[in-house]
């Protein structure tokens, strides 16, 4: 089950643990059922709550270096206006 | 006919024509969302904010209104006599009795052939399949990375980033700077829409566009090389080219049209607090549930439990217990039953031995006295007490008429015999003296 989770993406794991919710409340499953649902449920919820966590907040610009390969700069941003501001100048355009 | 007519007595008000008029006008498709060519005159900048002018050309006049609200846009200034082409709807004005033009958007003339080029684009893109729904990917649930096709420096970025951050607080974007108007504007926005599609940079889905400009401004997401490039995006895109009327043709490429950048971040953007609420939510009524499930068991085994072989397990032992020494006092006391039987014919077996010995003494006394009897039959014993016996020739004589004078016989007595000879018979019995 630990493997699967691994597979599946976030919007599988959460159509799946809604359709247990359903499942378990519908009401028709031995205790056992129950228990291995369970058990998949808060694994799945767990998972979930992991991918929520996976971004790690951050805002990069694309730049062009001098071999004109293509490389990513890090960028403080403004929170409550959006701006990005930074002390080196940031090229318009990858051109 | 006339004298019909009149005859009619219905009377309308001013107010209810009017209505009719103002009703009919403004429900007629070709008088509403139409582009209209002429010549503006009569300009006036109004304080209120708001462009009146007539547009007229060689045969008509209609007078034309610029709100504030819409004009706020322009980016250019209208001139008397100028050349224009004016998107909007006829109106009509109850209280002065006059309709007018509402104008939404003005193109300087001349647009018109840009616009044509736009439609014929349009119209090969389409035979091509280019905006075939089929051809639409979905968007991701949740992107860990958004990538952002704009210029660094406008106000789509800030709008892009401001609306992600509040939406998902730990969300990466990752932009790819690019000119959008003006010359380079083409190949910068084609360059960064196929950078992004570097899986080096994995990006989850793509928004590339500016905020709103006058149609000129918008023209590079008109221009083939960049509608191709939105279309043929591995990664998810969305158009977000800020537009009032006109929808540029990267709308139509993209796998998603949004109005602004805003909107294409809210789109592309999941409400974090939301995923998490509906996470708890799934997972608090699968744990709810189950702790249902698990008490109604547990209330099922406290039931069973309550039961009195579970309260108090001796008593299955001690009923096993009473049985046994049941059957233990019914065993012995049968044994005992049938010892005091055994023991009775036992004693009774003495009682034969010793009936048996009375009953043999018996007999033995029986047989005694008989012995004595026969004893006192014998002639022996009745010689003993005096009696003799008489015999002639070995006869015994038991009368006189056997017997005459001058015979001789024998007397048997007790211890032996005497020969006798007869001297008489006589009839006469006597054991006295005699004569």
């Amino acid at each position: 089950m630990e493997k699967k989770a691994k597979k599946i993406n976030f919007e599988d794991a959460l159509e799946e643990l809604e359709a247990i919710a359903s499942k378990l409340e519908s009401g028709e499953l031995t205790l056992e059922q129950s228990l291995q649902y369970y058990e998949r449920g808060v694994e799945l919820a767990k998972f979930c709550r992991q991918k929520l966590e996976e971004a790690e907040r951050k805002i990069e610009v694309l730049q062009k270096q001098p071999d004109g390969t293509v490389g990513k700069r890090s960028v403080k941003v403004k929170e409550d206006t959006g701006e990005i501001e930074d002390d080196e100048d940031i090229q318009g355009s990858l051109l | 006919m006339s004298e019909e007519i009149e005859n009619n007595e219905t009377v309308y008000s001013v107010s209810d024509i009017t209505g009719i008029l103002k009703q009919l006008i403004e429900s007629t498709p070709q008088l509403n969302g139409v582009w209209v060519k002429g010549e503006i005159s009569n300009l006036t900048y109004h304080s209120s904010g708001h462009i009146y002018f007539s547009l007229k050309d060689e045969g008509a006049v209609i007078q034309a209104v610029f709100f504030k609200h819409a004009n706020k846009h322009l980016d250019f200034k209208l001139e008397e006599g100028m050349s224009v082409v004016v998107f909007g709807g006829v109106t009509v004005f109850e209280k002065r009795g006059s309709y007018q033009f509402i104008v939404y958007k003005i193109r300087k003339e001349g647009l018109g052939e840009l616009l044509q080029k736009i439609e014929k684009l349009k119209e090969k893109l389409y035979k091509e399949g280019l905006f075939a729904p089929e051809r639409k990917k979905p968007l991701p649930v949740l992107p860990k990375r958004i990538g952002v096709v704009t210029s660094p420096t406008g106000a789509a970025i800030r709008d892009i980033i401001k609306v992600a951050m509040r939406r998902f607080p730990n969300i990466e974007i990752i932009l790819a700077p690019a000119k959008v108007q003006g010359e380079g504007a083409v190949a910068s926005i084609v360059t960064g829409i196929q950078e992004l599609n570097n899986p080096r940079w994995d990006v989850d889905v793509i928004i590339a566009g500016r905020g709103g400009g006058s149609f000129e401004d918008l023209m590079a997401f008109n221009e083939e090389a960049v509608v191709r490039a939105f279309a043929s995006s591995r990664v998810p895109i969305i158009s977000a080219v800020g537009h009032q009327i006109d929808h540029p043709l990267s709308d139509l490429a993209a796998d998603v049209a949004a109005p602004t950048p805003s909107a294409a971040a809210e789109i592309a953007v999941p409400v974090k607090a939301d995923l998490m609420a509906a996470i708890n939510n799934y997972a608090m009524r699968v744990s709810r549930r189950l702790s249902l499930i698990c008490e109604s068991f547990a209330n099922r085994i406290a039931l069973i439990t309550q039961r009195r072989v579970f309260q108090n397990p001796m008593s299955l032992v001690e009923n096993f217990e009473l049985t046994l020494s049941d059957t233990e006092n019914r065993l012995q006391s049968l044994m005992q039953k049938r010892i005091t039987e055994i023991k009775e014919r036992v004693s009774r077996i003495k009682d034969l031995e010793l009936m048996i010995k009375n009953r043999l003494q018996n007999y033995w006394h029986i047989y005694m006295m008989q012995a004595s009897k026969l004893e006192h039959l014998s002639p022996v014993s009745v010689l003993k007490r005096g009696y003799s016996i008489t015999l002639k020739d070995s006869q015994v004589v038991s009368s006189i008429q056997k017997i005459q004078t001058g015979d001789s016989v024998r007397v048997v007595v007790y211890d032996g015999s005497i020969q006798c000879d007869v001297q008489s018979v006589s009839e006469e019995v006597s054991f006295g003296k005699k004569g």
